[in-house]
C-alpha cells in the first residue's frame, strides 16, 4: 500500500483496523432527507439573488451551418432587455479534457450540432428574454450534416471540425499479448457486431446557473448544477481569463446528475459572461429540451468483436473494435473512448486483448459522461457472446461465468490489479435467488430468463490534465460550539454521499452520523475534491476522511488517557465516548468512559482549536499502453443479474418480470442506500435496453427532444426488483466499502437481452430492443 | 397584456398576487409566492414535478393558468406538515424511513400524488398506487422504495397507526 | 419555450356567456377546458391566440347521466377522472372508461375533459375509436341552437373537426348498448403508462339469439389515419357468422389491409399495421365472449 494509505494515528497503528462498525453499515436516511420531503431544499433554481437579471440562449435550428451574421439591435431595443451575448464574446474554447478543448459557451462561426447556442440575452424578467431571441436575426449558411459515424468517418471533404481528418477526434489501439496467435489457436471463436444506442440521463432537474459578478472586486460568484465544480472552475477562468481564486462556485443540492452535470454546461458560462456585461446576478436554467441539445449522454457505438475461447470455455482473447459516435465536440470523449478499452479486461480473465477505436465526430449533440461510462457498451456486446459460448459448449450460462470470473488479487493484462472481488459470489447468489438453473432453457416459448455480469470501477488512478495533488482532501474541525463539522468538495447528486460522509466521519471520531455537519460543496469553503464521477467518493473521501478523523483522535486521545488514567494506546471512541479499550464495562457501567464532548473541551481549553485534513490519492502503476491508465482504479465493485422476460408474441412486447441482482460493492457504507443505487441503475439499464433513444433525422434535426418522446420508465414499466448485497468486506478500502452506483448498471441490458434468447431464440445485437424489432425476428422465425 | 390582482388560497393562505393571464401557476408559485418546492421539470406535463394538489386532486401546475386557480383550495408539498408543529406528515415520514428519496426533485409530487391518491381511497392495491404516480417520473429510485414508502404508509394507515 | 404569448383571458359564468363569447370572438379565441393539449402548444408557439374562453370550471357543461336503458349523456366538460371512476360508466361501457384510464397519467385525467380530448382531433386520441364503436354521437351548441353529428362526422382529423364558428362541443350522447352487445378498447404503445398510442382500436360486437352469430360488427382504429377509421372489411368478414380462429385471423388480415398508418418517432407504419392485426384478433374475440355473456 502507498504511502497515502497510511494513517498517522500514532497510537493505534498497531492494531487491526475494526471491523464492527457502529455508524457505517447502518441504513440512515439521508441528512437532507426531510428538506427534500417538505420541499425546504434549494436546488440552484430555486434561488433569487437580489437585482436577479434572467438569461436565455437562442439556439440553432440547423444541425451544421456556417453563422453568416447575427444581427441583435433589435433584442437590443426591446424594453427591458440588459445585453446580448454571441461567440464573440467567448473565443476561447474550452472542455473538460483541456488538452481537446474545443467547445465554446456559445457558437464561434459555426454550429455544429440541433440546439447549439448561437446568443444569449439578459433581461429583467424571463418572459422578456424569450421575446429578445425572437428577434434575433441569425443569418446561416446551412452545410450538409452528417449523422451517422460509420459515413462521417469516410468524409474528409465534410470536415466537422477543420482539424480532424475524417473527423476522427482521437483513435487508439491497445494489445495486450498475441491476440492474434490465441485467436487463431482458439477453439471456438464468435464474430459479432453488436449497437448501443444514443441515450441521455434524463434527469429531473435541468440544469441552472446563477452568476453574481462584482464589479467592484472583480470576483465572480456562481451557483450552478455541477458534479465537477473543481473542473468546471478551471473552464470557467480560462474562458473568462480571470484567476481561479477570484471565482467561486457553490452548487447547491442537486436534482439528479449521473454524468450530464459532469461538464461545464453553456449555461454556466452564458450566465458569467452576461453578469460580467451587466454587473448583476444572471439566472440561466435550461428547458427540458436544451438538456437534449446538449446532452452528454452515452456514446452510441458501432462495435466488432472476436472472442476466442479454449476447449474448455476458458476465454483466450479478445478482438475489439470500437466506432465510437462523439457526437459534434469532444467533451469527455478520449475517457470513454479508453474506458470502453479498459472494460474488456475485467469480470473475466481476458490473456489477450486488442482494442481498435475511434471516436467520431457527427452532427448531432454531443456525447459525453453518462452511468457506467464505457461499460455499458462493451458489456452488452460480451455478456451475450459468453451465452452463446456457453450454448456452443454445452455449459450454463452461469458456469462459463464462473470458469472465467476474476478473484482478488488478479493483475488484468492491462495491468489493473483487483484487490477485491467476490464476483463468483454475485453469480452464485443471483442464480441461486432467482432459480436461474431450474428455469433457463426450460420456460415455454416467449418466456425467457438471463444473466449478465458486470463491474465497475471505484474511482480513477488520474486525473482529467497533469497534476500531482491529492484527489481529494477532507477536514474535519472539532469545536464546541458545533461538535463536529466535516469540510469536502465532494458533490452530492441525489446518491447520498454527504450521509454516507457523515457515516464515515462518525464512525472512526466515536460520534452519531446525526452530529456531523456536513459542509456543502463550495470551492472556496470546502477542501479540495475533483468531483462526483467514476462512482470515486465513498472511497477516496472515505480515505481522507478516516485520515483526518485518526489525526483528530491522534490529538484527542491523549486527553482522554489522561483523564481515563490509562495509556493512550489503550483508548477507543464510540457512541460519544472514549474509553480504556480493557476495561469498559456494560453499558451502565461506565466507569472507565469519559464523554467524548468533555474530552472536546478539556483539548481546546488547553491547546486551542482542533482542525485536521486528511487527503488521499489513489495508486498508478507501470507498464501501460496508449490510453491504458484509463480504467485503472484502486479498486471494483462487482454484480450479477439475472432477468426474467414474458414476450407478447403478438405485439414483440418485451415485458420485465423481475430482476435478481446481487452486488459486491465490499461492506455496505449505508445498505439503504446501496439498495437505490441498484434499483435506479436497474431502471435506467432497462430504460436504454427497451425504450430510450435521441432519434435524430438524417438532416441532423432532433426528432424527439422531450419527455414525451424520450421514453424513460415509468413506475409501471418497472420489474419487482430482488436486490442482494453479498457479504464482503474490501480490506484496501477505508471501510470496507467499494462503488454501488455505477456497477449495476452494466449487466441489466444484456441481461434482458439474454433473457429474450431464451424466450424465442433470437439474438438481438442492437438497442432499443423495441417491440418492432421483437415481432420482425418473430415474423421472420414462423416464415421459416 | 393587461395585469390584474387575483387571491390564491395555497395552503390556506390568501396571497394577493398580480398576475398577466400568460402566467403559468408554477412560475407564480414558485417565484412570486416563494413556494420553491413545485419543482419544474419539463413545463409539458410529461414529468410530474410541478404536481400540486388542487381541490384535493394532483394536478400540473406547468399546464394550469394561474388565473384559472382562482378561488380553489391550493395545496402543494409546504403544505402538508403539519403546520404549527412542523411535524412531517406521515406520508412523508414514511418516504423518508424507507429511502424513497435520492436526489429528491420528483419527490414533492410523488409524495402530492399519493396524498391526493390515499385521501380518496386509502386502501388502494398496488395497482392503484402505480395508476396514480404513473404521471410522476423518478430517475434515481426505480420507483420501487417509493412504492414501498405508500404501501406502508397504507398499512399504517389501515392498522389505525397514523 | 416556456412563455405563452398575450392574450385575453374569459371566464364565462354561464353556457350562455361562453356561447357568446365564442361567437363574438370567432377564430380570435381558443376554448380551454383542462389545458393539457392546448396550454402545450401554446408553449411550443403551435398555436397564437389573441383570446382564451376558459369553460373549465363551467358546472353547466359538467356531468354524467346514466342511468338503466336509457344510455348515457356525458357533457363534454366532463374531467376525465369522472368518467373513468363512474360506476354506471363503467358497468354499462367498460371500453369507454377503461380507455379513458389509459391516457396520459392521473393529473392529466384530473385536469383534462373528453370534449377536449375530442376537439383536439389527434389522430392519436384515444377517447374517439371507443366513441365511436358505442355508436355516440356529440351534441354541438351555438347561439343559434344545437345541432347532432355521429362521432365520425364530427373529427375530421389532424386536428380539425366539424366545429363553426361560434359553435362548442356541448355534450356526448350514448345510446344504450343493445343486448348480447359488447364493446372492448385496446391499445398498444412502447410504455406501459404516458404514452401517445402507436395504435388503438375498439370493437363492439352484437350477437344473434343464439349467443354465437354475429349480428353485427363495429371496430375503429385510431392512429392509423388521419381520424378514427371505421372499418368497412371487418363486417363483412364476420356478420352471420361464428367466431373461429380462422375467421379471428381473418379479421386481423382484414383490419390491417384497411389501416393507413404514417411512419414517425413513435412507431414505423409496417409495425402499427401490425399491431392492428394483433388488437383487431385479441378485442374482437374479448368483445364476442362478453357479448356471449352479455
Amino acid at each position: 500500500m502507498g504511502k497515502m494509505y497510511e494513517v498517522s494515528n500514532k497510537y493505534n497503528n498497531y492494531k487491526e483496523y475494526e471491523r464492527e462498525f457502529t455508524e457505517v453499515g447502518r441504513s440512515i436516511p439521508r441528512l437532507d432527507g426531510p428538506a427534500k420531503v417538505t420541499g425546504k431544499v434549494q436546488y440552484t433554481d430555486d434561488l433569487v439573488l437580489p437585482r436577479m437579471a434572467y438569461g436565455k440562449i437562442l439556439r440553432s435550428p440547423h444541425a451544421h451551418a456556417n453563422i453568416k451574421s447575427i444581427d441583435y439591435n433589435e433584442a437590443l431595443k426591446l424594453d427591458g432587455v440588459l445585453a446580448v451575448i454571441t461567440g464573440e464574446d467567448c473565443p476561447i474554447p474550452y472542455g473538460i479534457v483541456p488538452h481537446n478543448a474545443n467547445e465554446h459557451a456559445l457558437a464561434v462561426g459555426k454550429v455544429r450540432n440541433w440546439g447549439e447556442g448561437v446568443a444569449a440575452v439578459a433581461a429583467l424578467d424571463e418572459a422578456t428574454a424569450e421575446k429578445a431571441l425572437e428577434l434575433i436575426k441569425v443569418e446561416y449558411e446551412v452545410l450538409e450534416a452528417i449523422v451517422d459515424p460509420r459515413e462521417s468517418v469516410k468524409r474528409d471533404d465534410l470536415r466537422i471540425h477543420e482539424n480532424h481528418p475524417n473527423n476522427i477526434a482521437y483513435e487508439g489501439t491497445q494489445v495486450y499479448g498475441d491476440p492474434e496467435k490465441a485467436l487463431a489457436e482458439s477453439d471456438y471463436i464468435i464474430e459479432k457486431e453488436f449497437y448501443s444506442s444514443y441515450v441521455n440521463h434524463g434527469f429531473i432537474e435541468t440544469q441552472s446557473a446563477i452568476s453574481d459578478f462584482d464589479p467592484n472586486t472583480g470576483k465572480l460568484h456562481m451557483y450552478a448544477t455541477c458534479q465537477v465544480p473543481h473542473y468546471t472552475h478551471q473552464q470557467l477562468a480560462k474562458v473568462l481569463e480571470m484567476p481561479m481564486n477570484k471565482i467561486r462556485i457553490t452548487v447547491p443540492l442537486i436534482g439528479g446528475g449521473f454524468g450530464g452535470k459532469g461538464v461545464a454546461s453553456q449555461a454556466d458560462f452564458c450566465s458569467a459572461l452576461l453578469s460580467r456585461k451587466i454587473g448583476k446576478p444572471v439566472k440561466i436554467t435550461y428547458e427540458r429540451s436544451e438538456v437534449f441539445a446538449t446532452n452528454n449522454g452515452r456514446h452510441p457505438c458501432y462495435m466488432k468483436f472476436k472472442m476466442g475461447f479454449d476447449k474448455d470455455g476458458k476465454i483466450t482473447a479478445v478482438d475489439f473494435n470500437n466506432l465510437m459516435d462523439g457526437g459534434a465536440y469532444s467533451g469527455w470523449g478520449i475517457v470513454v473512448l479508453f474506458y470502453t478499452a479498459s472494460m474488456v479486461h475485467i469480470p473475466y480473465m481476458v490473456p489477450n486483448v486488442k482494442f481498435d477505436g475511434k471516436r467520431v465526430f457527427t452532427n448531432k449533440p454531443t456525447c459525453g459522461a453518462h452511468r457506467g461510462l464505457g461499460g455499458v457498451q462493451p458489456r452488452f456486446a460480451m455478456e451475450q457472446m459468453l451465452d452463446e459460448a456457453a450454448e456452443h459448449f454445452g455449459m450454463s450460462p452461469y458456469a462459463i461465468r464462473k470458469l472465467n470470473a476474476v478473484e482478488s488479487g488478479y493483475t488484468a493484462k492491462s495491468m489493473m490489479y483487483v484487490p477485491h472481488s467476490e464476483y463468483k459470489k454475485c453469480l452464485d447468489e443471483a442464480v441461486e435467488k432467482s432459480g436461474f438453473l431450474e428455469k433457463q432453457g426450460k420456460l415455454p416459448y416467449g418466456k425467457g430468463i438471463g444473466i449478465s455480469g458486470g463491474y465497475y470501477i471505484s474511482g480513477t488512478s488520474y486525473t482529467l490534465y497533469l497534476s500531482y495533488k491529492p484527489h481529494t482532501v477532507a477536514t474535519i474541525k472539532i469545536d464546541e460550539e458545533n461538535g463536529v463539522t466535516l469540510f469536502c468538495g465532494a458533490t452530492d447528486i441525489g446518491q447520498g454521499v454527504d450521509t454516507v460522509m457523515a457515516q464515515m466521519a462518525a464512525e472512526t471520531l466515536g460520534v452519531k452520523t446525526e452530529d456531523v455537519k456536513v459542509i456543502p460543496r463550495d470551492t472556496e469553503i470546502s477542501t479540495f475534491d475533483l468531483g462526483t464521477f467514476a462512482s470515486r467518493l465513498t472511497f477516496a473521501t472515505g480515505w481522507a476522511i478516516r485520515q483526518a478523523a485518526e489525526k483528530i483522535n491522534a490529538e484527542l486521545f491523549p486527553v482522554a488517557a489522561s483523564i481515563l488514567k490509562c495509556r493512550g494506546d489503550e483508548i477507543a471512541v464510540k457512541d460519544g465516548y472514549f474509553y480504556s479499550i480493557y476495561e469498559r464495562e456494560g453499558k451502565k457501567g461506565r466507569n472507565r468512559e469519559v464523554l467524548w464532548t468533555d474530552v472536546v473541551t478539556m483539548y481546546i481549553e488547553s491547546n486551542g482549536p482542533l482542525t485536521c485534513s486528511g487527503q488521499f490519492t489513489p495508486p498508478r502503476r507501470k507498464g501501460i499502453q496508449q490510453g491504458g491508465n484509463i480504467g485503472h482504479s484502486p479498486t471494483f465493485g462487482f454484480s450479477a443479474q439475472v432477468a426474467e422476460v414474458d414476450i407478447d408474441l403478438e405485439t414483440g412486447k418485451v415485458n420485465v418480470v423481475k430482476i435478481t441482482e446481487a452486488g459486491d460493492c465490499g461492506q455496505p457504507i449505508n445498505p439503504m442506500s446501496v439498495e437505490g443505487q441498484v434499483h435506479g441503475s436497474i431502471q435506467m439499464g432497462l430504460g436504454q435496453a427497451l425504450y430510450e433513444e435521441m432519434q435524430i433525422a438524417p438532416d441532423g434535426r432532433f426528432l424527439n427532444p422531450s419527455l414525451h418522446d424520450y421514453k424513460m420508465p415509468t413506475i409501471r414499466d418497472m420489474p419487482k426488483i430482488d436486490a442482494n448485497i453479498v457479504e464482503a468486506y474490501d480490506p484496501s478500502a477505508p471501510y470496507g466499502g467499494k462503488e454501488s452506483g455505477e456497477g449495476p448498471i452494466q449487466p441489466t441490458a444484456p441481461a434482458i437481452f439474454n433473457a429474450v434468447y431464451d424466450a424465442i431464440g433470437v439474438r438481438f445485437t442492437e438497442m432499443p430492443l423495441t417491440p418492432e424489432k421483437v415481432l420482425n425476428a418473430i415474423k421472420a422465425q414462423k416464415a421459416k | 397584456m393587461k395585469k390584474q390582482i387575483i387571491k390564491l388560497d395555497i395552503n390556506n393562505q390568501i396571497y394577493e398576487v398580480m398576475v398577466s393571464p400568460t402566467d403559468l401557476l408554477v412560475d407564480v408559485i414558485r417565484k412570486q409566492i416563494g413556494l420553491t418546492g413545485t419543482k419544474k421539470g419539463c413545463g409539458q406535463g410529461d414529468c410530474g414535478a410541478c404536481t400540486v394538489l388542487i381541490d384535493g386532486k394532483a394536478q400540473l401546475s406547468c399546464l394550469m393558468l394561474a388565473i384559472a386557480s382562482e378561488g380553489k383550495k391550493i395545496t402543494t408539498i409546504e403544505g402538508i406538515a403539519n403546520q404549527e408543529t412542523g411535524e412531517l406528515h406521515p406520508l412523508q415520514q414514511s418516504f423518508l424511513d424507507h429511502g424513497a428519496v435520492q436526489c429528491g426533485f420528483c419527490s414533492p409530487g410523488m409524495i402530492l400524488s399519493s396524498k391526493a391518491l390515499i385521501d380518496e381511497n386509502p386502501q388502494p392495491t398496488e395497482e392503484e398506487i402505480k395508476h396514480a404516480l404513473e404521471g410522476n417520473l423518478c430517475r434515481c429510485t426505480g420507483y420501487v422504495l417509493i412504492l414501498e414508502a405508500v404501501e406502508s404508509y397504507v398499512e399504517a394507515l389501515s392498522k389505525g397507526e397514523v | 419555450m416556456n412563455i405563452l404569448h398575450e392574450f385575453e383571458y374569459f371566464k364565462p359564468k354561464s353556457k350562455k356567456e361562453a356561447l357568446e363569447l365564442v361567437k363574438s370572438k370567432g377564430s380570435s379565441a381558443k376554448v380551454l377546458a383542462g389545458g393539457t393539449d392546448l396550454i402545450i402548444q401554446m408553449k411550443e408557439k403551435m398555436i397564437k391566440t389573441d383570446a382564451i374562453i376558459d369553460i373549465s370550471d363551467l358546472e353547466e357543461l359538467k356531468g354524467i347521466k346514466c342511468e338503466e336503458g336509457k344510455g348515457a349523456e356525458i357533457l363534454a366538460c366532463t374531467k376525465l377522472v369522472d368518467i373513468e371512476f363512474n360506476a354506471d360508466l363503467k358497468k354499462k361501457y367498460p371500453a369507454l372508461t377503461y380507455a379513458v384510464s389509459q391516457l396520459g397519467s392521473n393529473q392529466v385525467r384530473v385536469m383534462a375533459t373528453m370534449g377536449g380530448n375530442c376537439c383536439h382531433s389527434s389522430p392519436a386520441a384515444e377517447t374517439p375509436a371507443p366513441l365511436s364503436a358505442l355508436g355516440a354521437k356529440v351534441v354541438l351548441a351555438s347561439l343559434e341552437g344545437e345541432r347532432e353529428l355521429a362521432i365520425e362526422d364530427f373529427i375530421h382529423g389532424n386536428r380539425k373537426n366539424a366545429l363553426k364558428e361560434g359553435e362548442i362541443l356541448y355534450k356526448f350522447i350514448l345510446p344504450e348498448p343493445v343486448k348480447k352487445s359488447a364493446c372492448r378498447y385496446g391499445h398498444i404503445g412502447l410504455r406501459n403508462a404516458m404514452e401517445i398510442d402507436c395504435a388503438n382500436m375498439a370493437v363492439n360486437v352484437e350477437l344473434e339469439e343464439d349467443k354465437a352469430t354475429i349480428k353485427n360488427v363495429k371496430l375503429v382504429m385510431g392512429s392509423v389515419s388521419i381520424k378514427p377509421l371505421v372499418s368497412e372489411a371487418v363486417p363483412k368478414v364476420l356478420v352471420g357468422k361464428k367466431l373461429t380462429d380462422e375467421l379471428i385471423a381473418t379479421t386481423g388480415e382484414a383490419a390491417q389491409s384497411e389501416a393507413k398508418p404514417i411512419s414517425d418517432v413513435r412507431a414505423s407504419a409496417e409495425y402499427r399495421k401490425d399491431v392492428i392485426g394483433a388488437l383487431a384478433r385479441r378485442l374482437v374475440k374479448e368483445a364476442y365472449e362478453a357479448a356471449k355473456e352479455a
